[in-house]
């Protein structure tokens, strides 16, 4: 599949502001299966600096300031990416659970033990012991690793209720678990929670996905949206992502934008202004099959 | 040199009578009693002084320390006031030959945790080689991901470096901690250095002592070896958590020493990637940071822990490298204990090294078998914390002490990689002088090492800690323990260094004033504002005072209304005073007046001024000369709550006051004669005519509001008020009218109490303020000078002194209402021209994720 993205994100402040620093993570990243070609950051109004990265996960990520009086900011990626479909491994032949837990602390191939930082609490997402005993109902003893935590994706995609107004950005997993609601952002990092309350190591990938218009209608312009998933390492099987707001095994439809422990290693906008006033925020996200 | 028995070594009485605790290791004395090698001298020296005159000498010394305002504690933070510093006499002696030893170790281990940080935040081979336990950092909170991959300047990692010893009962010294994000007590360990050995200037010179100087020197030199470019003549700043913060004290008497500029983060932005320096004059690039606060409130974008301190971008200009700071952002990750029970390993892996200076033996919980052995051995162990964030040691330690063994135990299983074990070490005591004799209390020394080209230069002495007990040290220096000197004594002579630059360097000439930053020519302003209301205040009580105790019954005075419409103004006594009918009913002031006055939750009263003079000076401490903070700290002293407030009589009120009037015009004289006209002076100046202009046109309008009121004795408060009585009857001898009094106290341009003299120089200042030479028109703030100095030289003031005796009080009353409101604009013009450079910052919100599904 080969799709054009163009994710916008515009913010308007109620009194001009002189000042404003960002770090955007908006650079679809390469993968085995993902190339990205003609990505374009534009900004407006036109920034001082701006600089580009490899941060500590291998993400891109730009720091760009603007040192104009300006009355708002609009950020515009655009990339074209290329993916390749996913060669999932057979679920039933992949390790069983205990035996990647009882690895990851010990063997230090790079990719191990890469995978091995990521077993651990993050700023967003502790581990407890009410999120092990959920996440057990899915793994059970010596059951392939692979088809434990597509189980646990299905039943987070249940029993969770999908509510933009139940949470925000800053609403602890703790409350999402207990509530039982949240939006994509939120059901990721309960599955992580889960993942690494069991010893398993889990991260969190931030992207696009793709949407179908409804039968008999035209696609919409700017519908699709900023979408987060999880994957987990499955030892031999490598990383495999799981959507348990969709409940899909990724493929295709899901461009991958960055990864790392949670949300706050790889927020795509983040940004600090100088001024007293209020501010909005507005997103649209594209994303164009180039065969359409 | 001559050999000494052990009798001419120990004349002294007060070290006679010094009896060491049984079986443990005593500093100053051997197992047989006698002074250890390098405390001869001491001995010696210090025999030949008499314990009243040691005791007399500390004494002395003491009020050194206090007149300094040596204290640490949050400034103008009622609840958690500032303690005094508490250092001991008696320092501690090392001969140095020892020392060297220790200095050694304590430099290799410096340049260990240099090679650690950075191999940690780079290539993390000590993982890879199973040297460290891959989720000892993994887990670590402080192993923040946006700090890898920095390379900083000359791949120095670790400039500042501090080491908690103790020496143990075999005599060895051993390390109990690392600090390595931003150390604190040099600023104690030069002050207690300053006070000892000027109480004790002979015994200090006899035994050839080594100097700290050199340390402050490597340190200089190393700060300016790290700017980016290596430019000649860098610009360095100390940024500082400010007023409010413990180390504030520590940090602007260090940025006073060291010759560098205080700055809190909003004193700095990042501009096209480099770090600018707010200042009266515009932005300047910054080229070193000499880092206090620590490395998580330092850049809001991306260290989240605070959103709202920190400099915007500072990080990335770290890694662009168009800054250098010490420490880099993160250093602290290895002052946490867990390194401790790895660091021998780390040793031979980084520096192919056996470590010269061993650490208390250190088990890790989150090891298995580490774990195992501390659960067996709890007892012979102390529990401390794996992970340690600067700073916050407290509430942790206080959980420690509350638990019981098994909740210990349960913790230690539930969470086992959040803890590690040390071996107890028995520590070493020296003499602490208490009520005039000697007493053997705990030490630990605290000693420093810096950067320098070839490895670490460490500083020849320390800080020493004093405590009751040989319990961890789990508090901050800061926890109100005692504290030593520590010298290093030399078998030969000493030479003598001084900060200094060397003659063979030739100085530019230069006159400062641009680099002022903004927030600090506020703060000036608001002293001098302080100060001019504080002299007001006191002026006017003592004119009321005068009056309420002469012999005249006070109700029948004729200046009455006009003194208590006055006090009510400045908010020093009850509204209710200046009515008729109420005062009444009001407690009699005579006996009521110095209850209010000192009454520090009343906002108006002396002391509520006093204390407000005391914190905007405070702010500035850095900025004003040490003569001028001892007065300030001397009128503060004189109005601390003591028991005496109690009884505080008016004849005692009036002999504060008194001082008080001669102590602000001891620090005016300084300001006049010693004070460089830069814009340091300037905005002190501005604050100081500003109020001193409200404060002529109170006075003159409690005076003036009633015509019907108007009469010698009140003409008569009103100069003495003003200080202006002399020259009036200098003039016009005792014939008091009114034209004359207005004349002298609004538009005499020659008094300087006249507010046509503050109006002359507040056009002045402005006028002078550095601002845009291009732009074609006045600004506001000069309009608005120009204004108020018009108004002024227009008055008509036989016309209006005529009106007045005719009853016509108005037009007066109105002229100086006009000016009242005229005085504040001016004040905000200049504020928001110089004063406020931007908003606060704010984080932008955050973008959900919500797929449209």
């Amino acid at each position: 599949m080969k799709y054009r993205i163009t994710h916008l994100t515009q913010y308007g402040y109620s009194t001009a502001t002189p000042v404003c620093h960002n770090l955007v993570h908006l650079t679809p990243r390469q993968t085995a299966r993902q190339r990205c070609r003609d990505f374009v950051l534009e900004i407006s109004p036109d920034p001082a600096h701006v600089t580009a990265r490899q941060d500590y996960f291998g993400n891109q990520s730009s720091y760009f300031s603007i040192h104009q009086s300006h009355a708002g900011l609009c950020v515009t990626a655009r990339s074209l990416v290329t993916l390749l479909p996913v060669d999932l491994p057979d679920a039933d032949k992949s390790p069983g659970w205990e035996s990647i837990r009882d690895e990851l602390p010990s063997v230090r191939a790079p990719e191990w033990l890469d995978a091995y930082q990521f077993a651990f609490d993050s700023p967003c997402v502790k581990s407890s012991a009410e999120l092990a005993e959920y996440a057990s109902e899915s793994f059970l003893p010596q059951r392939p690793i692979l088809r434990a935590v597509a189980d646990l994706n299905r039943r987070i995609h249940q029993d969770f209720r999908y509510d933009p107004q139940a949470t925000s950005v800053t609403t602890p997993i703790q409350e999402v678990f207990q509530h039982r609601h949240g939006v994509c952002q939120d059901f990721a990092h309960v599955a992580i929670g889960c993942l690494r309350s069991l010893g398993l190591a889990a991260r969190y990938v931030s992207g696009y996905l793709r949407t179908l218009p409804p039968p008999g209608q035209a696609r919409m312009v700017g519908a699709d949206a900023s979408h987060a998933w999880f994957a987990v390492y499955a030892g031999s099987s490598g990383w495999v992502d799981l959507d348990p707001t969709n409940q899909l095994l990724v493929d295709t439809d899901h461009i991958t934008l960055a990864w790392g422990r949670d949300y706050s290693d790889v927020a795509p906008v983040r940004g600090v202004f100088v001024g007293a006033g209020t501010h909005s925020v507005t997103v649209s996200v594209d994303v164009l099959p180039e065969d359409e | 040199m001559t050999v000494l028995t052990s009798a001419d070594a120990r004349r002294s009485s007060f070290l006679d009578d010094y009896v060491p605790l049984p079986g443990v290791y005593d500093e100053l004395l051997d197992a047989q009693g006698e002074p250890r090698p390098g405390w001869r001298t001491f001995c010696r020296q210090l025999g030949e002084l008499a314990t009243g005159e040691f005791g007399r000498r500390w004494d002395q010394a003491q009020n050194l320390l206090h007149e300094n305002g040596i204290a640490f504690g949050a400034y103008g933070d009622s609840e958690n006031p500032l303690r005094p510093w508490v250092v001991d006499p008696l320092p501690l002696l090392i001969a140095a030959d020892q020392w060297q030893r220790v200095a050694a170790g304590l430099a290799q281990r410096a340049r260990l945790l240099d090679r650690l940080l950075a191999d940690l935040y780079g290539p993390q081979t000590l993982i890879t080689r199973r040297v460290l336990p891959a989720d000892l950092i993994y887990r670590h909170p402080g192993f923040l991901r946006v700090y890898h991959g920095q390379r900083p300047v000359g791949n120095r990692f670790l400039s500042c470096y501090a080491a908690d010893l103790a020496r143990g009962s075999d005599g060895h010294w051993w390390v109990l901690a690392d600090r390595s994000e931003a150390p604190s007590g040099l600023g104690f360990a030069l002050e207690n250095r300053i006070v000892v050995s000027r109480m004790l200037p002979d015994v200090f010179h006899r035994c050839q002592v080594e100097r700290l100087a050199p340390h402050f020197i490597a340190l200089q030199q190393m700060l300016a070896e790290s700017a980016p470019q290596h430019r000649d003549n860098p610009r360095i700043v100390l940024l500082s958590q400010g007023p409010g913060t413990p180390n504030y004290f520590e940090d602007a008497y260090l940025a006073r020493y060291l010759g560098y500029t205080l700055v809190e983060a909003g004193d700095l932005a990042v501009r096209n990637g480099q770090v600018m320096l707010k200042t009266l004059g515009g932005l300047l690039p910054v080229d070193v940071i000499f880092r206090r606060p620590n490395s998580e409130h330092c850049d809001p974008l991306e260290l989240s822990a605070d959103a709202f301190s920190g400099i915007v971008g500072l990080l990335q200009s770290a890694r662009e490298r168009t800054v250098a700071l010490a420490n880099v952002l993160g250093a602290g990750l290895v002052e946490s204990p867990v390194f401790m029970a790895y660091l021998p390993a780390c040793c031979q892996e980084l520096l192919r090294e056996d470590l010269l200076l061993p650490n208390v033996p250190t088990w890790w919980c989150g090891d298995p078998a580490s774990k195992h052995y501390v659960l067996d051995h709890l007892d012979e162990l102390t529990i401390r914390r794996a992970y340690r964030n600067r700073g916050q040691d407290l509430p942790f330690h206080r959980q420690l002490q509350a638990w019981s063994k098994d909740e210990l135990v349960a913790a230690i299983q539930k969470a086992p990689h959040a803890f590690v074990a040390q071996q107890h070490i028995e520590r070493s005591t020296a003499p602490v002088w208490s009520d005039g004799g000697l007493k053997p209390q705990r030490i630990a020394l605290r000693s420093y090492a810096v950067a320098a080209p070839d490895g670490f230069e460490v500083m020849q002495g320390g800080l020493v800690r004093v405590s009751q007990s040989s319990r961890p040290l789990d508090m901050s220096i800061l926890s109100g323990e005692g504290s030593k000197d520590a010298w290093i004594v030399s078998p030969q002579p000493v030479s003598q260094i001084s900060l200094l630059p060397t003659q063979s360097q030739t100085v530019e000439l230069r006159r400062s004033g641009a680099e002022l930053p903004s927030r600090v020519a506020d703060n000036l302003y608001w002293l001098g504002r302080h100060i001019e209301r504080s002299e007001a205040a006191a002026r006017l009580l003592r004119t009321t005072i005068l009056r309420l105790t002469s012999e005249t019954e006070f109700e029948l005075l004729p200046e009455l209304p006009m003194l208590l419409r006055a006090l009510v103004e400045q908010g020093q006594i009850e509204p209710g005073y200046v009515v008729q009918g109420i005062r009444v009913l009001l407690p009699d002031l005579r006996r009521s007046l110095p209850g209010t006055v000192l009454d520090e939750h009343q906002v108006g009263s002396l002391r509520f001024t006093v204390s407000q003079l005391f914190r905007a000076a405070t702010l500035v401490r850095d900025r004003i000369s040490t003569d001028s903070w001892r007065i300030i700290s001397r009128i503060d002293q004189q109005f601390r709550p003591w028991p005496r407030y109690a009884g505080v009589d008016l004849t005692d009120l009036l002999t504060m006051l008194d001082q008080m009037i001669i102590d602000l015009a001891a620090f005016s004289g300084i300001v006049m004669e010693s004070m460089t006209r830069t814009h340091t002076w300037r905005f002190l100046d501005l604050g100081r005519r500003l109020e001193r202009a409200l404060q002529v046109i109170c006075l003159a309008r409690s005076a003036l509001e009633h015509a019907n009121e108007l009469s010698g004795p009140v003409l008569e408060a009103l100069l003495e008020m003003a200080d202006s009585l002399m020259t009036y009857r200098g003039r016009y001898l005792a014939n008091l009218q009114l034209g004359p009094v207005i004349d002298l106290l609004l538009t005499d341009d020659t008094n300087p109490r006249s507010l046509a003299y503050q109006l002359v120089l507040l056009a002045d200042h402005v006028e002078r303020l550095p601002r845009n030479q291009t732009q074609p028109l006045l600004a506001l703030d000069q309009r608005l000078a120009i204004g108020l100095l018009h108004d002024i030289r227009m008055i008509d003031v036989p016309m209006l002194a005529d009106l007045h005796a005719r009853g016509q009080s108005a037009p007066l009353v109105e002229l100086l209402t006009v000016l009242e409101e005229r005085l504040p604009k001016l004040s905000d013009a200049i504020n928001h021209q110089y004063l406020i450079h931007a908003g606060p910052a704010q984080q932008l919100t955050e973008i959900r994720l919500e797929p449209s599904t």
